[in-house]
């Protein structure tokens, strides 16, 4: 079982770089998600992987073969890969079991018995069994899904590629398959580049997480990783919501914002950069302001909207002596009302300082 | 960059040519190729004949057409005829168009299947049997009219420019219907509605609302109307020869009669192509221009409109039309086809079978061009149907570079009338190397020219509807670009490319206006043998092999939309 590793790879749409120099290594047997809003460059990346689209720039290897580079280009059917599709492109004319065993046509060794094997075994596993003589068009879209994994694990591909494979389906048949996907991937153990927009989606599949903007990678890491010490704005915007408050390093590890002082997590800021600083909502206590110090990490504030969600209460949150608003994440047990005065209180591990300059890092 | 766009530049030029051309690469080369022999070839020398003189270039043949009466009353009639048939079109066209599509006129069904036969009736069929009808003596409805009014003057005199014009329009309306109707019938009535709602009477929704969308199909429709009218050869050779009168392609046709004038026909024939080019250049910037949402939208039903009082006076306006184009034509073709003398009175005594043996048994030339006919037809759908299929997956696909040049190529015979096809081949064609004159390879050429455009256009539609990801999925599970071919994009073309085979195949058995001047005594077909026996006054004759011809035409359609599940006419239900 090889891995995937990307080197530099570039590709343009006229001046626009689709994907810029972007370098990702996959182990073997690993699930890495790419996420990244539309337009990162992420389908791209995919299909220069399948070997439909050639590189510019930079190379693509799997194991010890190189696939893909600007001199030569491993045609799509000789890279041992199999791809789900968004649109699954299941072959309407074919049924099921046909659908499934054509991958298997290529497989010479193949008997027609080991074939048929193969193919209802298959189905067995993704719970298709007796739908073999099924047409595509006769199926439910989870179905149809269902089958596009089967016939794409059938091969026993070396590499898995899966291009927003969850879109096209409700709300919870896609919770559901996300588990699916992830049941495979741990029966299978197949290396695996999944694609997709759905941050939740990217969390629960992947081992890692690979976040792209505008053609390069943001940042690598497991979904812990880039949720809690997020490299860049992108990737803290991008993964979850969070606050972003803007200031000056004043020391290693505290920030200046106005008047206020955080201290954040981890040290090493140069005092005087400009720092932006990320806290997810839920990683801010509110508390009464009687009994509210003023201080590091300890702020007083004015709730100007509160919104009740069901299972948190969202509020905004004014922050005073600064130009500062705050969205809060609270449990439902003590509830404020807008124009309240409330104390907030930020653990220093919660506050991640982020380099404050746009360019992505790798 | 939208993700929208990320992928269709994903899909464009420059990837699929690295990942892939491999084998395949002969064929597409060979396309080209032909697209060459067919188009630029022929254009080239017709081009250069126009100009070319003993010293190089020279403005004489235009000159001498411009000095020449004669040809600029046949360029003014021409004018007139196109003219006045595109209006004519519109005004009997979008009526039946909005009826059918948008009212709760009784039969739309029945009405919507005439204009189709109206459609794919040969117009010179219908110009035949408009003699038989409206002829100034022995026209059936003057002969009716004397006998009704005691009236010694004809009612009608067919042989006139308002003559023609109306055998024009009857077969040329159907264009403005189309893309009427098929405008109409994506116009959600939630749109009217919501100028209702805001207070606008009937009248102010149809100006202010229905009628600014349907603009653009309306002024494309008479552009449309109006290129048919320009090009065609066999009305104008029916109907205005005998009047007295010359269009710009029986004019041209004259041209070549002995001793032809190649160099004056080639001449006259380029105002005609840049006209027609720049009517279609027209045609193609209105309809790119719309944006009009609700145009090509889905959401919004449609509800048909109460005609009340009025549903019957319409249902007989929209029959009086059809009596025109379809019932009287088609009636008095029957009638000639069985009867001794198509003048007299349908009477046992005068009741026929001999015009039948006569045509196919005793004329000499029929059984050699029915013969030719279905050869040239099955030929030319069958080589033409590979060859769009070959040029529209090239050019849906984008597999290769310039494939928005082979996309223009293959539409651009649209812009050549038949007689100007005929013109420029009969220049390629009778020198060295290539000397195909007076073999069927010529027509064969011409015909697989003229057609191409129809037969892309459905065969592009069709890979339109097939979606790349289908042909990538089975790339990736092992499968080579031309077994995916055969496993994947074959099998799901395979009814459009048989609606394309129809189309090619209907368009050459009714051809004229080429064959009429690439014909020899060996290589007649049936339209030619038709126009022949109108010289012998043959009525009889001419009625079946017309009716041979329709049925042949009708069967082809029915073939059609079979395949389709969908009437020629793309009109909804």
């Amino acid at each position: 079982m090889p891995g995937v590793s990307l080197r530099d790879l570039t590709r343009r749409y006229g001046d626009v770089a689709a994907v810029d120099r972007l370098s990702l290594e996959v182990k073997p047997g690993e699930l890495v998600a790419l996420l990244g809003p539309s337009g990162c460059g992420k389908t791209t990346t995919l299909r220069l992987v399948a070997g439909f689209l050639a590189p510019e720039a930079g190379e693509i290897w799997v194991g010890d073969r190189c696939l893909s580079s600007p001199a030569t280009v491993v045609p799509p059917e000789r890279r041992r890969m199999a791809m789900i599709f968004q649109s699954y492109a299941l072959w309407p004319h074919m049924t099921v079991a046909q659908n499934v065993a054509y991958g298997l046509r290529f497989k010479r060794d193949l008997t027609a018995a080991d074939r048929q094997r193969r193919v209802a075994e298959m189905l067995r596993v993704v719970q298709l069994a007796g739908y073999e003589a099924r047409y595509p068009g006769e199926l439910s879209g989870g179905q149809q899904q269902r089958v596009a994994v089967a016939r794409a694990l059938v091969v026993e591909p070396e590499i898995l590629l899966l291009d927003e494979p969850l879109s096209n389906l409700d709300a919870n048949l896609r919770e559901e398959m996300r588990f699916e996907i992830r049941r495979l991937h741990e029966a299978f153990g197949i290396t695996t580049l999944y694609v997709t927009h759905d941050q939740a989606e990217a969390m629960v599949i992947s081992d890692r997480i690979a976040v792209l903007e505008r053609g390069r990678i943001a940042q690598v890491g497991t979904a812990d990783e880039v949720f809690l010490a997020p490299r860049t704005r992108f990737v803290a915007e991008f993964i979850g919501k969070t606050n972003l408050v803007d200031g000056v390093a004043v020391g290693a590890d505290t920030v200046a914002v106005g008047p206020l002082r955080l201290r954040v997590a981890g040290a090493g800021l140069v005092p005087g950069a400009r720092v932006a600083v990320s806290i997810r909502p839920h990683d801010i206590a509110l508390i009464a302001a009687d009994g509210a110090s003023i201080g590091v990490n300890a702020l007083r504030g004015t709730v100007q909207r509160a919104s009740f969600l069901g299972d948190s209460v969202d509020y905004q949150v004014r922050v005073a002596d600064g130009d500062v608003v705050l969205r809060v994440s609270a449990p439902t047990g003590q509830r404020r009302r807008a124009g309240e005065v409330v104390g907030l209180s930020i653990d220093p591990a919660a506050c991640v300082p982020l380099a404050a300059n746009e360019e992505p890092s790798q | 960059m939208s993700r929208v766009l990320a992928e269709d530049l994903a899909r464009a030029g420059v990837p699929r040519r690295w990942a892939g051309l491999d084998r395949a690469l002969p064929v597409w080369a060979s396309v080209l190729l032909a697209l060459v022999f067919l188009m630029a070839l022929p254009i080239g020398w017709l081009v250069w004949m126009s100009v070319g003189g003993a010293a190089g270039v020279t403005p004489r043949h235009y000159l001498a057409v411009l000095h020449d009466p004669a040809l600029m009353k046949a360029l003014w009639n021409t004018v007139v005829l196109a003219f006045w048939a595109g209006l004519a079109s519109i005004a009997v066209g979008a009526p039946l168009a909005w009826l059918t599509a948008r009212t709760d006129l009784p039969g739309k069904g029945l009405i919507r299947s005439l204009v189709l036969a109206s459609f794919v009736t040969p117009p010179f069929l219908g110009a035949f049997a408009w003699v038989m009808l409206a002829g100034p003596n022995a026209g059936l409805l003057n002969v009716l009219w004397r006998d009704v009014t005691g009236a010694a003057d004809p009612l009608v005199n067919i042989f006139t420019m308002p003559g023609l014009v109306f055998v024009v329009t009857i077969y040329t309306f159907p264009y403005v219907y189309i893309m009427v109707a098929n405008t109409l019938a994506l116009i959600a009535s939630d749109l009217e509605e919501a100028a209702a709602i805001l207070g606008a009477g009937r009248l102010a929704i149809a100006r202010t609302v229905t009628l600014p969308m349907v603009l653009p199909a309306l002024v494309s429709g008479f552009i449309l109307a109006v290129l048919q009218a320009l090009a065609l050869f066999g009305s104008p050779a029916i109907l205005a020869l005998p009047a007295g009168f010359h269009t710009i392609t029986t004019q041209i046709w004259a041209l070549f009669q002995y001793p032809p004038k190649v160099e004056m026909a080639a001449a006259v024939s380029m105002p005609l192509l840049l006209a027609t080019a720049l009517l279609l250049l027209v045609q193609k910037r209105l309809l790119g221009r719309r944006g009009y949402a609700a145009v090509g939208g889905k959401g919004g039903q449609r509800r048909p409109i109460p005609l009340g009082a009025w549903r019957y006076p319409a249902l007989l306006g929209a029959l009086v039309v059809m009596a025109c184009a379809i019932f009287l034509p088609y009636g008095v073709l029957a009638k000639a086809a069985f009867a001794r003398a198509w003048a007299q009175p349908l009477t046992w005594s005068n009741v026929t079978l001999g015009n039948v043996t006569f045509t196919f048994f005793e004329y000499g030339a029929t059984q050699a061009a029915v013969l030719n006919t279905l050869e040239l037809g099955v030929a030319t759908a069958t080589i033409g149907a590979v060859l769009v299929a070959l040029l529209s997956y090239v050019t849906s696909r984008r597999l290769i570079l310039g494939h928005q040049l082979v996309a223009f190529l293959a539409l651009a015979p649209i812009v050549i009338p038949g007689v100007v096809l005929a013109v420029a081949l009969f220049i390629a064609y009778t020198r060295p190397p290539f000397v195909l004159y007076g073999t069927l390879a010529i027509l064969f050429v011409a015909y697989l020219t003229k057609e191409m455009p129809v037969g892309y256009a459905q065969s592009e539609a069709t890979f339109r509807t097939i979606p790349p990801e289908l042909e990538d999925a089975g790339r990736i599970l092992g499968a080579g670009r031309l077994r995916i071919l055969r496993d994947v994009t074959a099998p799901l073309a395979r009814s459009g490319i048989i609606a394309a085979w129809c189309f090619i195949f209907i368009g050459v058995i009714r051809e004229l206006s080429a064959s009429i001047i690439l014909f020899t005594p060996n290589t007649k077909v049936m339209s030619v043998v038709i126009f022949d026996l109108k010289e012998e006054g043959h009525f009889g004759a001419i009625a079946v092999l017309g009716i041979a011809m329709l049925l042949l035409t009708f069967a082809t359609v029915a073939l059609v939309q079979r395949v389709l599940g969908r009437d020629v006419l793309g009109v909804r239900e």
